[in-house]
């Protein structure tokens, strides 16, 4: 048996035996009823945000100024990343092959269903768990698997660029700022759901301004880490000859 | 609830397991998949612990985004740790 191994075996052992020890001789027990604040947003979220959906009640209408200063922080350290490792010249590649036609069918299919899956985590945030970031995040992921598999240069001669990808995400940004803003025209505060915006369009619960929070967070976050991911698989060469360029 | 119990237990115990192999592996790109195994155990985790809205976010940066951002890392330095 190697030393790892036996290592490995010792961490469990010893962690088993402190849970035990841990509960026999403190008895720690995990709660059984609820807190008032949690009985407050289960039984008010559906009257006060229209929504069923108490997490995405809370992130964009009873804290969402909090939540519009977290998008604007991840805002700026993704623009700090892009700064550090931006290339001035076109990016263009020598080698064009990616891989196999049988991981380019895989991958296909693969990047339908997960695009199919952010939309629906994303659109549908605000009935069921999900929202735009959790949305955005895994529809960036279909752009780290288009760069493996097909290469980048076949993205950038689509016209996917990193600079068009960061311009989307302004965009995005400017409209969720837009939408926190506009209360504010009729002399409400900022950030106001219910009092400002319909809670149905057409019949269809989109519960005020939660679905465009949740849809312009959803475009915001896609494009801005599949334009880290652009910029980190750029291969290393093209960096080095940029600093060259600069001496 | 004895069901939910047992499945919190073994996915602690493995998610450590995971983390020790992560933290001793010497090939990088191994260590990013044991980190995503950790991060699948964590998943599970807070999913018994009904968290949703967690486990999606958790799930889609932790296993997906972190881990292919860090074999890009990985890619630009070298596969082996001295």
């Amino acid at each position: 048996m190697s030393k790892r191994v036996l290592a490995l075996l010792t961490l469990i052992t010893l962690s088993l035996l402190t849970s035990l020890l841990i509960t026999i001789l403190i008895g720690v027990k995990a709660p059984t009823s609820i807190r008032d604040l949690g009985k407050y947003y289960v039984a008010n979220t559906i009257h006060e945000a229209a929504s069923p959906e108490a997490v995405t009640a809370i992130v964009w209408d009873y804290r969402g100024l909090d939540t519009i200063y977290e998008t604007t922080v991840l805002y700026m350290a993704i623009i700090g990343g892009l700064a550090i490792s931006a290339i001035s010249r076109k990016i263009q590649l020598k080698t064009r092959i990616g891989l196999t036609g049988i991981a380019r069918t895989a991958t296909r299919i693969i990047v339908l269903l997960i695009a199919t899956i952010a939309f629906a985590i994303a659109l549908h945030g605000h009935l069921t768990p999900g929202g735009g970031f959790p949305g955005g995040s895994a529809m960036a992921i279909t752009a780290m698997l288009i760069v493996p598999v097909y290469t980048l240069q076949s993205l950038l001669e689509r016209g996917v660029t990193s600079t068009r990808l960061v311009a989307a995400r302004g965009l995005a940004l400017t409209a969720l700022g837009l939408i926190a803003i506009l209360p504010v025209l009729r002399g409400l505060e900022a950030v106001t759901n219910q009092k400002f915006y319909p809670s149905h369009i057409a019949g269809m619960l989109i519960s005020g301004s939660l679905w465009f929070y949740n849809f312009f967070e959803f475009l915001a976050v896609a494009s801005g880490f599949a334009a880290v991911a652009l910029y980190l698989s750029a291969p290393e060469e093209l960096y080095r000859e940029e600093l060259r360029g600069v001496e | 609830m004895i069901v939910a119990l047992i499945v919190f237990t073994i996915a602690l115990l493995l998610s450590l397991m995971f983390v020790y192999l992560a933290v001793t592996e010497k090939d990088l790109l191994k260590a990013i998949v044991f980190s995503a195994g950790q991060s699948i155990c964590y998943a599970i985790l807070l999913h018994t612990m009904a968290a949703p809205d967690i486990v999606m976010t958790y799930l889609a940066v932790s296993v997906g985004l972190y881990s292919a951002l860090l074999v890009f890392v990985v890619s630009k330095t070298e596969r082996y740790e001295a």
